[in-house]
Formats: structure tokens, sequence, C-alpha cells
């Protein structure tokens, strides 16, 4: 399944990472040479209009015809994914910080907002840099979402583009059940061979999986994460020194509740391990 | 500190030697038909209890296990503290992770599943309270929420067993009936704490609504700024402490604390080790590995002895009642099954497919023995209801796994 960002949006603010955000939305612009649009909300003066023009065409953004930059005012979660929404865009784009603080966390900051209400993908970028580097270690989580296919395509697609050196695919593997069925009721050898028939199928999943994805050229590591699913990712995506993780929308938004009892991909929003593309194609699917 | 003396060390020793190789050497008959290990524990207790022994050679049995020793006496102790361990480990289970990952769907679920057998179960101990055996001077209210309690509660680690075994743990329907099993669980032992200061076995000086207030109020600050302590504090044990010992006294350490403390206010101390096992189960930094040292230590030495010591000292021939178990067993099947399949249904799940869940929660094992046992010891029921819900335990959970696979089709 090919999935394309035929349309892609960057929220920007006329903030000191602004020009960094700009270069890495024209990095990612280029990946499927998709429609750009820039999202502003809140009050903005004719000076910093200015600043604008000079950083497009500093990044050279300013030469491409399908450029359409939007001006709006109000609630700038609302504003941005509303504007996302009538432009039907495919991918936003938007600056966040690592980590929040505590209060911030729990009363959620527009990025993280955005990451649990937005309708389609979103990438946050931790610190988008005037000079990006290599992507080389992309980290893919293929767990709870209904989205893998689509995960994998969009993690080869950039691995690809970025020559990245590898490409970590990220399985699951219910240690948590395996302990309680089998501490009581298995040998040492009927322990082993449950344990290695768990890891080989999720192995045998993930290969049936890429056989429908060109992957030409890049290292896939499939690696099998047992414990809390989104901390145990996001400590493996550190531990990697990942530029960027790809993971599948939930199966449902998340609300408050999830924040105060943190699980799954709340892990990530708490403290993001990198840049982090959170894929969420359902759009492209209603529009047939 | 009092002291035993040599023939009792003896003694001592001795019992819990035997114990251990019956103990194994049925759960492993046990494995052999893949039954859980629980089946042959009860099985060694019975043959080494008043049922068998004691028939066939009371003075063995007597000799063995006398009614009255300071063996004995220690013996009992180390079987509460087995029941305390076994209901921290149920704790560890529960994932709520889990739970909060299924959303409403578990919720919707696990409310059926632990509505419909509650009601059933209460309403028919409730207008016949006489039949099902209430204890002398019980009154039927308590008993009938004790019984609807008895009929909600399920078996988590069997319901595993039984997922793994037809590889339908990770699928949406085997996550659902997992996470639904985990709130019935937790909504079961909060019920039934509040049953246990009801008939009041705790500190006397507490009003009902005082203990009532702080059983909630220890469960929330638990399950919230308890967790969130522990979780804090579990990074800096896996740091400085030796592996794995550190975290396996610390945890054990706080699971007694917890235990005393319920004890304390006069709910029974399991309910506290539960709550520990949850609080700490549920941190991320609580790793798989340590869960499964705690699980083994206390699956593999501590709940073999608990087990086999309940065989000790009920009859379970003189108390077999046929027609009360057949009510027990008619109750808790149509309660579960149909429950916990509404709730499945209602989740979106197929006629099949919510069948099976039913069939799945509908395995009672292991906690629904300790909690008869619990209630038998308050004087809550009679010993032949606890025979009932022993054998309804054991026969549930051995017909949850060929029940589902039949309603799944499964080879």
């Amino acid at each position: 399944m090919a999935l394309l960002f035929k349309k892609i949006a960057a929220a920007f603010a006329f903030s000191p990472t602004l020009e960094g955000l700009l270069t890495e939305t024209a990095r990612v612009q280029k990946y499927w040479n998709s429609e750009l649009i820039l999202i502003h909300v809140g009050e903005h003066s004719q000076q910093e209009e200015q600043q604008l023009g000079e950083l497009l065409e500093k990044i050279g953004l300013s030469e491409y015809g399908n450029l359409k930059i939007v001006w709006e005012k109000g609630n700038p979660v609302d504003r941005i994914l509303k504007t996302c929404s009538r432009e039907q865009v495919d991918l936003l784009i938007a600056g966040a910080l690592k980590k929040e603080s505590m209060v911030k966390y729990y009363l959620g900051t527009i990025a993280r907002k955005i990451l649990r209400k937005a309708d389609c993908s979103v990438l946050v970028l931790t610190s988008p840099s005037i000079l990006p580097t290599q992507i080389k270690n992309i980290v893919a989580n293929t767990e709870d979402t209904e989205f893998i296919e689509e995960v994998l395509t969009t993690a080869c697609t950039i691995g690809q583009k970025e020559n990245s050196n590898f490409l970590h695919i990220v399985r699951e593997i219910k240690m948590y059940g395996l302990t309680m069925s089998a501490t009581e009721n298995c040998t040492e050898e009927e322990y082993a061979a449950l344990r290695q028939n768990l890891v080989q199928d999720e192995i045998t999943e993930v290969e049936e999986i890429l056989l429908r994805i060109p992957h030409e050229g890049l290292k896939v590591n499939v690696k099998l994460l047992s414990g809390k699913s989104g901390f145990e990712l996001s400590q493996f995506a550190q531990r990697k020194n990942a530029e960027l993780l790809i993971v599948g929308a939930p199966q449902r938004k998340f609300s408050f509740f999830d924040r105060l009892f943190t699980h799954d991909q709340e892990y990530l929003f708490a403290d993001l391990p990198c840049n982090l593309l959170v894929i969420n194609p359902r759009k492209e699917v209603s529009r047939g | 500190m009092g002291k035993l003396n040599h023939s009792d060390v003896v003694h001592l020793l001795v019992q819990l030697g035997i114990m251990l190789i019956v103990g194994r050497i049925l759960s492993e008959t046990a494995r052999k038909f893949k039954q859980p290990a629980v089946v042959g524990e009860i099985l060694a207790g019975i043959l080494l209890g008043p049922t068998i022994l004691g028939m066939i050679q009371p003075e063995w049995f007597e000799t063995l296990y006398p009614t009255s020793s300071d063996s004995g006496i220690v013996l009992t102790g180390l079987v509460q503290v087995a029941a305390v361990m076994l209901l921290f480990i149920a704790g560890l289970e529960v994932d709520l992770h889990i739970v909060w990952q299924q959303g409403r769907q578990a919720l919707s679920t696990s409310f059926f599943g632990l509505l419909i057998p509650f009601s059933i179960g209460f309403t028919f101990p409730y207008l016949f309270p006489d039949f099902f055996g209430i204890a002398p001077g019980q009154q039927p209210i308590i008993f009938a929420l004790f019984m609807g309690t008895a009929m909600a509660i399920t078996a988590l680690p069997v319901i595993v067993r039984i997922l793994m075994d037809l590889n339908l743990f990770k699928s949406k329907m085997g996550m659902l009936v997992v996470a639904s099993a985990m709130v019935d669980d937790l909504i079961g032992w909060l019920i039934f704490s509040v049953i246990l200061s009801l008939i009041g076995k705790g500190n006397d000086n507490m009003s009902f609504l005082s203990t009532l207030f702080l059983t909630l109020s220890f469960a929330i600050l638990m399950l919230t700024v308890g967790r969130s302590l522990l979780n804090r504090a579990l990074p800096w044990m896996n740091k400085k402490l030796a592996w794995p010992g550190g975290i396996l006294s610390i945890s054990l350490a706080l699971c007694f604390l917890g235990a005393a403390f319920t004890e304390y206010i006069g709910i029974h101390a399991i309910f506290g080790a539960f709550i520990i096992g949850i609080a700490l189960g549920d941190s991320e930094h609580f790793s798989e590995r340590a869960k499964e040292i705690v699980h083994q230590f206390i699956n593999n030495i501590f709940a073999p002895l608990f087990f086999i010591s309940i065989g000790l000292r009920v009859n379970f021939i003189a108390n077999f009642d046929l027609l009360l178990t057949l009510a027990i067993l008619a109750i808790a099947f149509a309660g579960k099954i149909t429950g916990s399949g509404l709730g499945a249904r209602l989740g979106g799940f197929s006629l099949r497919e919510s069948l099976a869940a039913g069939f799945g929660m509908n395995a009672r094992g292991a906690m629904e023995i300790i909690l008869g046992l619990v209630a038998l010891e308050n004087k809550l029921i009679n010993e032949k209801v606890f025979v009932s819900l022993v054998i309804m335990a054991l026969i549930t959970s051995m017909v949850s796994g060929p029940m589902m696979k039949w309603v799944l089709k499964l080879k």
C-alpha cells in the first residue's frame, strides 16, 4: 500500500526555531513532492510577514509554485486542525519541546494537543535545525495500530530517500502472558520452545509485510520489545540514537485520563525521544 | 521471639517437605492432562488431609498434621503469608496499561461480566439462604453479597494460559477478555473487602463507615500517589540495589506492610497485598524479568503450600453436597457466560467470539478458592459451601479452554 502525502502543512510561529522548522519542512516536502501550506495562528506584523518571505526565499521555498500561506486568528489548536481538515492536509508538521513541565503536560500544550486530536498524520520536530543532518536511524513501531503497513511504507520511503543506516522495526512480545501461563505449566525446554515460537511468529509477520513494500538498500533490524509498550519504545529509540520515530495512530483518541494513567503513546508524548511521526491515513481512506 | 522445640522443628520441616513433594507429583500429573497446577495441589491436600489419609489411616494423619501443636501454628502462619503473597502476584498481574488500552470496550464487557453473575449470585442465596449453606448467625444480605462476589470473580492466570494455548492472547478478543477480567477482579476484591468489614472481624474500634472510607482511600491513594512514588523510587532501586535481591525483598516488604495496614483497619490483609501488587506492577520500571522471578518464587513454593493446606483442613467427602454443588455450578456458568458474553457482544464482537469471551471469563481458578477460604475463616459460609466453591473453581478452570476451543471451532 503506497502512502503518499499529497498535501503537507506546517504550523509555525515567529520563534527562534522558525528557520529550522521551515528547512525541515522543505526537506519533508521533497520526499513526496507534496503541495505545501504554511499555517500561522495569531496576530502578526508586516515586519514578520517580510521576515517569513525572506526565510522562504533563503530556503528555496518561495520559488515553489504550490505554496500557500494561511493566516488564522483564534485558538491555535482549533484553527490549525480546522485548516488541516478544510484543506485536506495529509501531513501536519509542527515544532515541539522535547519535554514539557508537569503542569503543562497535564494541561496539554499546542503540539501535544495536535498529536492527540489530529485527523491526519503529524510530524513533530523536537529541535528543527537550519542544517538538517542525515536521518541515520529510523525506528518504526508496528504494534497497537491498524496502520502497520502504512507505518512501514513511510519508514522505508524516508529511509531510502535519506540513505539511512538502519531501519529498526519494533514488535512487541507479550512476556506478560508468557510469564503467567508458563511459570507453572512448562518444563524448561517447553518454556524455551514457547518463547522461541513467539519470537519467530513476530519476525515472520514483519517479513511478510516487508515482502509487499520496496525497501532495497535498507538495513532492516527487527527488534522485539517486552514491557510497557510506549515506554520501552521510547527507551529503545533513545538507545539507538534514532533521529525519527514512526508510529501508527492509536485506535482511539487519548484524553486527560490517559495522561493520568500513562500508557502507550502517552509515554512518547510525555518525553519525546526524538522527532516523532504519527501516521494517520484515515483521510486518504475516506476520500476513496 | 518465641522458639520451637527440637521435635517441633523436625515436625514442621517434615510437614513442609511432604506437602511440597506430594503437591509437585500431583501438579505434574495435572500438567500431563493439560490442567492447571492448582488442580493437582488441591488433590494433594485432599490426599494428605482428613478426606483420604485421615479416613484410611487416622493415626498417621494425626501424627503428621496434629490439630494442636506449635508446628501447626507456624504452618498456619506460613499459609496465611502464602495467601497474602498470592494476592500480591494477582495484583502484579493486573496490568492497568492493558485496561486503558482497551478503553470503554473493556469497561462495558467487565461491567456486564460483573453485574449479571453478581446479580444472579446474590438473588438466589438471598432468597434461599439455608439451601445455600449460610453460616449460623450470619445475616442473609451479607452472605448473599459474598455469594454474588464469588460468582463475579475471575481467574486471570487461567484465562491468560488458555488464550496463549489457543494463540489468541494478542488478538483483539484476547486483550479485551484479559482487560475485562482485570477490572472484574479489582472491583470484586474491593466489594469483598467491604463485605469483610461488614462482618466486623477487624478492628472493633472502627465503625463500618470509617473502615469503608479507609478502604477506598487506601485503594485510590495507592493507585495514584503511591503508584507515582513507586514509579519514581524504582529506577533508583534498580540502579543502586543488587539485582534481583533488592527488588525482590523491597517489593515483598511493601506487600507485607500494605497487608498489615489493611488488616489493621479491619479489612483482610490480602486486600492490601493485592493493591500494592497493582501499584507496583503498573510501574514501567518494574521489569517483566522481576515479575517473572517474583512469580516463580511464589507460585512454586508458597502457592502449593496454600492450596494443599485447604485439603488439610476440610473434609471434602463429609462436606460434599451434590445439590448445592450443582446449584452453584449452574449459577456460576449461567451468570458469567451470559454476562461477559453480553458485554463482549455489545462491545462489537460476533456471537461466536462473545460466547468464547464468556467461556474464558468463566474460569474461576485460584482466586475463587482464596476468596472462599477467607469467607470460611470469617465464618461467612460453612464448609459445605466452601467445598462446592472449590469444586466450581476447579471445574470452571478445567472446561474453559475446551469450551472456548469448541465455540471458536479451533483445531
